[in-house]
Order: structure tokens, then sequence, then C-alpha cells
């Protein structure tokens, strides 16, 4: 229907361009992305938001590519990429990688080893501020014995090591950085224009407006199915969906519970969904906001932590916010990672069970105004949620009304975000509603659940939640390349932290993206579904105007003598 | 005048002074700094957030980070945006025209709507016109902006899709359209915000603007022209409307502000690449410098706004020029 819509505005359009011109190699097409911001900045190690990272994705290579199964241990299921092949020395302390003679920069100069030795360089380094380098800590050095080889000598050895060589880092061409201070690297015009070695190659960039990539029809790797990615920006997010639902987008990511009725009635319109790395929690502060020396008056206390995650039906917040966009979280993990069993034993939902062990701990409603209280204080506290999320703040209101009913105030503290993010910095809450992005390996979880993290300044443990037997538990798990017994540690270690109760776990989000039913998909991976996007593809009964659009001048790397593969 | 304009220039740069210390120190004093908000990232931790606040300068007091940014401001440059990772001047130029493009069309349009609503409402007053006219006035006045911008979208692009959604051009097309296309690409954006910001800011031209033709209508002057035989057409058109339009000039001063801060959120509904879409960007990812920056310019546009008004009413009322 959005295209018949659109169709005269098409026509014009269409004329405006030369439609006579074949599409490149491959099945053609453009796609757009309706994308509710601008990329920050369009260096790898230094991206953030999420448009950047889509977008260095696709410019940029790794050595070698997580498999769909995201497997970490080993080297199992990675794929090769910028390296054709790698080889593991006998001790497993290095891992020689050798690189695809036939990889060009899209300027056209050829990938180097000395390139990959350059990056490893710049994500370390602390003046340029990569938030990937704490991702890289076990890689001691990179060598280049010869052009095509690059080594990776560890520290220690470990499961992931593989992972944390490749995963963390794409790519960055020496030639193109190497004159520029990296201190000086956020400013350089390199980080607006990037040029990559990936099989989409940067065009433009009109900020707030719009970002394009083109197929790079001589990669190493092949073309790219689709002739064109554009990413449409709109920050509003009515202005975003509307952009989606007429047409004028082919995807957008951001779709909410409210859009799934009108999603199904289009004809032309498709979700697909995929598995996620994102947990939410109402997390409680078990030190003092007021003296971190002393346990929180409430929180400390693990009996009533419990008591008020009985008193909280979540998988019924979960159908109300979500919808089917979401499945109650299982812990501090995800079910995506092969590590977690679905199954882990939750806290139940019980408001009578809730009621009797806040009775037995001494919280009783003395004065029968609807709040329990002892010793003359009341059984209150803030939950504070950062009011730009509207499953957070949902979520909240109705957590309000349920702990309502077992007898226990909240106060739901609404704050804008940059405030949300200081008062968890500084750790001076009751209760937040909080999220996690994590990475393929759960070894995040030692950073926000464990001792180092709730001890440490820099850490994200803001509860300050610490168990010697959880921590134990968890460093046992990630040292095991043993996928059964990886599992069953985790397994102990996700169980313990579900009882001892240092969150509600409330959400485990579905990534779902919507998108123009004449687009072919491939597998959405669960880390970045737009991993396989260079295999998307438009079939060409289904193409419109700006499907036809051709390919700009050929880049410089067409120039240099490439030759298709 | 030469006297009376460098009298106002110089009230002009002492505001500009305390503007930018006010907004200055408002955005320093709120939670948060732009490593805190947009590096929002585990992985980053403190050593590397304090790096860079150190390398900005962020980590000293803020009447030094003041000084320091005056003496900047001195040299003409306003900064690093930190949200938008290019200089301040670079996003503020290139959000400027849009702004002021919106702006003036919504200055021009409003005023032309609101006077010919308002002269078609005393030339038929008492009547079912009159009463309508000033119902629809009261209601776009009582509407907020963002609702009618937010109704405007899904009528015109979604529900009956004849305009596009957002955004200053086609993102898609706009680069490989000829010449005539891009004129019409532009246009074709432009429409919608800029006839939302317009009823918005109309509505209350026209009651004014009918309030001040009544006032002047019972005047010595119309009776007697209304002895010479003109017609009631002739009568608003050609003598009461020319007094009538005196407040009105003063109400270009005080919509200067108004379409800018109206301009604030139709950019950001309609994804209008203007001043108001980035301001809010960088209010809430505490892009200091681009907040102070954008202020800046905003008091500028106010003041200039309110200086034309105050020339266009010494223009139209001889009585001024003397003083």
């Amino acid at each position: 229907m959005a295209p018949l819509r659109l169709f005269p505005l098409l026509l014009v359009l269409a004329a405006c361009v030369d439609s006579e011109s074949p599409p490149p190699k491959g099945e053609g097409g453009t796609l757009v992305i309706s994308a509710g911001g601008d990329p920050d900045i369009l260096i790898p190690p230094l991206t953030v938001t999420i448009q950047g990272t889509q977008i260095t994705d696709l410019v940029y290579d790794r050595l070698s590519e997580i498999g769909d199964s995201l497997n970490i241990v080993g080297d199992g299921g990675f794929t090769p990429r910028l390296a054709e092949k790698w080889t593991w020395s006998s001790d497993s302390l290095s891992i020689a990688f050798q690189i695809d003679m036939r990889a060009r920069w899209h300027d056209g100069q050829p990938v180097r080893s000395r390139d990959v030795r350059f990056t490893f360089e710049s994500y370390k380094d602390t003046v340029l501020g990569s938030g990937a380098s704490s991702l890289v800590t076990n890689i001691d050095s990179v060598t280049t014995p010869d052009s095509a080889t690059a080594v990776f000598w560890f520290r220690a050895r470990n499961p992931q090591q593989f992972y944390d060589a490749v995963y963390p880092m794409a790519i960055m061409p020496e030639h193109i950085w190497r004159a520029i201070p990296r201190s000086a690297w956020r400013a350089a015009e390199q980080a607006k224009a990037p040029i990559g070695s990936g099989r989409f190659r940067f065009l433009r960039w009109t900020p707030r407006g719009s970002v394009e990539l083109v197929a790079d029809t001589m990669n190493y790797l092949g073309a790219p199915k689709l002739t064109r990615v554009i990413w449409s920006i709109a920050p509003d997010f009515n202005a975003a969906v509307t952009r989606f639902f007429s047409g004028e987008a082919d995807v957008f990511e951001a779709i909410r519970a409210e859009n799934l009725p009108d999603i199904a009635k289009s004809p032309t319109l498709r979700i697909a969904r995929t598995k996620g790395l994102d947990y939410m929690f109402a997390q409680f502060n078990l030190r003092d906001p007021a003296n971190r020396a002393r346990l929180h008056p409430l929180f400390g206390n693990r009996e009533l932590r419990r008591a008020l995650t009985m008193a909280v039906d979540r998988p019924a917040i979960v159908r109300s916010v979500f919808d089917s966009l979401a499945l109650p979280a299982l812990g501090p993990t995800v079910r995506t990672y092969p590590s977690t069993d679905p199954n882990l034993p939750q806290i139940p939902f019980n408001l009578e069970r809730a009621r009797q062990m806040l009775d037995s701990l001494g919280w009783r409603d003395e004065n029968a105004d609807g709040v329990r209280e002892r010793e003359g204080r009341p059984l209150q506290f803030s939950l504070a949620v950062p009011s730009s999320s509207r499953a957070r703040v949902r979520s909240a209101v109705l957590i309000q009304e349920q702990l309502r009913q077992a007898g226990v105030k909240v106060d739901v503290d609404q704050l804008d975000f940059p405030v949300f993010i200081d008062r968890m910095r500084r750790r001076t809450f009751d209760a937040v509603i909080n999220s996690w992005h994590t990475q393929p390996s759960p070894g995040g979880v030692r950073q926000s659940w464990g001792t180092a993290g709730s001890r440490a300044s820099s850490g994200t443990n803001y509860g300050s939640y610490e168990s010697p037997a959880f921590d134990a538990y968890v460093d046992s798990a990630l040292a095991s390349s043993n996928v059964a017994e990886r599992r069953a540690l985790f397994t102990r270690a996700y169980t313990i932290i579900i009882e001892d109760a240092p969150a509600i776990w409330l959400a485990e989000p579905i990534p779902t993206i919507g998108h123009h039913s004449r687009l072919r998909l491939a597998y959405l991976r669960p880390d970045a579904w737009w991993a396989h996007i260079p295999e998307w593809w438009i079939p060409a009964d289904k193409r419109i105007p700006r499907d036809k659009v051709p390919l700009p001048g050929s880049s410089p790397a067409d120039t240099a003598g490439r030759k298709a593969p | 005048m030469l006297r009376y304009l460098a009298q106002r220039l110089a009230q002009a740069a002492v505001i500009l002074v305390f503007v930018t210390a006010i907004s200055f120190v408002l955005i320093h004093l709120a939670p948060g700094d732009p490593f805190s908000a947009a590096i929002d990232n585990p992985n980053v931790n403190e050593a590397i957030r304090d790096r860079l606040r150190a390398q900005y300068g962020f980590d000293r007091p803020v009447p030094e980070q003041f000084v320091r940014y005056l003496g900047q401001l001195s040299r003409g440059e306003l900064g690093w945006s930190f949200s938008h990772d290019r200089p301040v001047r670079d996003v503020l130029a290139h959000a400027l025209p849009n702004t002021l493009l919106l702006m003036t069309i919504a200055l021009v349009g409003s005023f032309a709507l609101g006077i010919l609503v308002a002269l078609v409402q005393v030339s038929r007053r008492g009547t079912a016109t009159d009463h309508v006219l000033g119902g629809v006035s009261l209601l776009f006045l009582s509407m907020p902006d963002f609702w009618l911008a937010i109704l405007a979208l899904l009528t015109f692009t979604y529900w009956l899709p004849i305009f596009p959604v957002g955004g200053a051009v086609d993102p898609v097309m706009h680069e490989y359209m000829g010449l005539w296309g891009r004129i019409m690409d532009r246009l074709k954006h432009l429409i919608l915000p800029a006839l939302t910001l317009t009823l918005l800011a109309s509505a209350g031209i026209a009651r004014y603007q009918r309030a001040a033709l009544l006032d002047v209508l019972p005047a010595d002057y119309i009776r007697t022209a209304r002895l010479k035989g003109l017609t009631e057409k002739e009568i608003l058109r050609r003598h009461a409307l020319r007094n009538a339009t005196l407040p009105i000039i003063s109400l270009i001063g005080l919509s200067f502000p108004a379409l800018l801060t109206g301009a604030v959120f139709i950019e950001r509904v309609f994804a209008w690449p203007g001043m108001g879409y980035a301001l809010v960007n960088a209010i809430s990812s505490r892009d200091y410098p681009l907040v102070v920056g954008a202020v800046i310019i905003g008091s500028v546009m106010v003041m200039v706004g309110s200086l034309v008004a105050d020339i266009l009413y010494a223009w139209a009322d001889p009585r001024l020029r003397g003083d």
C-alpha cells in the first residue's frame, strides 16, 4: 500500500535520474534504514552510537568474523575476512594471521600486516581513549614478520583468546592515519569520510540528513548484492516510524509493541526477530548512598530483597510493556549465550508469601496507611529511571503499583539521562531500572555484577553486590574450554546471584526489526542484525525507482588495477 | 538614527555577555558532562573519561573555563561540539540557514495570513464568518506546537501521503536529481514544517490585528472617509490597516523568540536540520560548547529581530523618526 501511495512522487523523481543504467554486479537495490540519529564518529575504536557501529561494521573488516552461533571458545565458527587463514602456536600463546593479499583499501592501497599492528596499537593507546581498550588487555603485542603475516602474542592462554584478538578490532589503514596524532583523530576529516576494506564504501554524510554507502564492486570478498545502503535520519520517533510506514524507508529497528498491529495489517510490511544480547533489571543499591561503608538500610538485607522480588509479577510487566517483543529476564545473562541454561530457577511471584516474609522481617503496617513500617521508618524507597526510556518508565510505574499491594511505597524518580547516569556512577540511588547491552562473551558479568566491578572506581557494578562464590564460579566458567562444564559453572553462578536478589530481573528484549516485504534478508546475527546486509537483496520485479539509481563514479581502488574476484 | 543604532548595539553587546554567562554556568551546573552522557559505554572506564575531561579542560573550575571560553569567543571560535564531533561553527553554519529559511517563511506567511484573516473578520464583524475564524484562531493558539506538528505529519505523510515525512531533502534521490528536481524536492520538504509554524504564529497575529483594527474604526478620520463615500473595503485597506499596523510591528520583534522556540519542536518532529534540532540534542548530551553557541546565535537573532521591528516602527510612524 505504501509504495502505491508514493507512486506519483516516485515517478517524478524517477524522471530526474538515469534509470537506464543497469545495476552493478549482483542483485542490486537500495536499502534505506530509518535511523534515530546521526552516527557519532566513523572511527571503529571510537564509535559509540548504534548508527556509527552499523556504518563502520560495513565499511571496515575484521581479521575474522564471528559465526552466527556466536561461539567464542577457540576459533570454531569464525570465518575468514582480512585474514584468509591463521595458525596457532604449539603453546597457544600466539596466533599468526595470514592476510588475504587480494584485500585492498577503498583508496586502492593494499591491506598489509602493518595495518593490523597499527590498529592494535591504536586500540591500546590511552591517548585515543577507545572504549574497546579494556577488551584487548590479554594481547601483549602484535608483530609483523612479513607484509602478509600478523602475529598476536597473548599474555595468558584462555578459551576466548581468538575472540579477544579478532572481535573487538576492525582493521584500519595505517597510511591514512599514521600522520595524524591520535589526540587529533576525532577532529580529523578522515573521521567523517572513512576508508575501509569492507564490501561497502563510504560515499557521503549529510549531517542530520543521511549517510550513504555504496557497493564496493571490486571487493576481494565479492560485491555485495545491494547497490547502496542509506541511513535516513529522523530524531523524533514519530517521524522515524512514519518514514517506515509510508515506504520512504525499508527498515526500522526501533519497533515498539504498539506498532505491531499496524505492521500486521499492512500487506507490504513484515517484522523479523532475532536473539538478543540485552537485559533489563531493577537494581538495588546494597550500600548506603550517604555512606558507602555501611549497608543500605533496606537493601542490605537479603531477605527483604527476596521479598520485594517475590512481590513483583515479572511476566505480567513484560507482557504489558513489551507485548511479544521481550521475554522475562533469567538473571544477569541472556538466552543467546550457549552457556546459559534457559531453565534457570527463579524467585517465583507470590504476593501472599512476600507479605508474610515482610511481616516476619518486622515490616508491618501499624498505622493502616497502606505502607509498612519498622521502628518508625516506612518501607519506602525511590526508583530512578531515565525519562527518555518509555519501557523503563512504564516498568517502574507497574513495579510501583505491584509493590504498593505488598505495603511498599515506591517513589518513581524520572531523570534526564545524563543525570541518571551521573547518579548511578556516584552510586547515590536507592534503586534504578537499568539495562545492559552485552558482548557475545558472557565475561562482562564480572564488571557488572562481580566484586571487582563493585570496588573499582571505574567499575559498573553500581549496586555493589559482592559474592565470593559468584565470582569464583564465573572465573571458573570463563576459564573452561569445555562447553558443558562452562554451562554448568555459569548455571551455579547465576543461581547464586538470582537467590541473592541484588536486582529484580525484568526483561530480555527480543531484537525486532520492521522491514519491507520486497527485501530478501539474510540471517540476523544477535550481536549485529546488520552483519549480513551484504547478502540482502531485492528481486528485480520488486524494485522501485530508488533501487535503480546507478553507482557513482568508480572508487579510486577500481582504477588501481583491482580485479573482481 | 545612527546614534540610536549605536546605543542599541551597545545594549545588545551587554545582553549578549549576560546571556553567554548565564547559559554557560547553567549548563555546567547540570549533572553530567559530555563524557558521561555521550560515552555511555561500560567499557569506557573512568580513567579514560578523566583523561578526556582533562584534555578538553572540563576538570578546571567553572570560572576558569568561562574565562577560557570568552578568550575563544574573542578569537571567533565557538569551540568543539562533542555530540557532532566537529567545530560548533560548522554545526551552526549548517543549521542556521535552515532555521532562518523556516523562520523567514513562517514570519512572512504568518503576518500575511494573520492580517488577511483579521481583515476578513473585521469586514464581516459579528457574522458567522467572524465567529468561525475567531474560533479557528483560538483553536490554533491553544494547540501545543509539537502536537499540531505530529498531527500534520501523520495526516499529510501517512494517512494522506502528499508530502515527504521529514528532513530538508530526499535522503535517497536528492543527489541524483537535476536542478529543477532539487528545487522541487526542497520545496516539498519545506511546505509542511513551514505551514505548521505559520498556522501557529498567524493565530495570535490575527487576533491581535483584529483588535487593533476595531480600535481604529471609531476614529474621526475613518468617519471622514465614510462621509467621503469610500467603500468599507477601501476604508479598511487604505486607512484603517496602516494605522492598525503599528502595534503589529511590535509583534515582529516579539515573534522572533516565539518562532525560534516553536522551531525547536517543529524541527525535531519534521527532522528539519536546523538550530532547534541541534540545540535539543546538545542539551541532552551535555554538549556544552554547542549549547552555549546555539544560545548566543539565538540571542543575536532575537536582538536583530527586535532591532528590525524598531526600525520598521520608526519607518511606519513619522512621529518617531525625529526621536
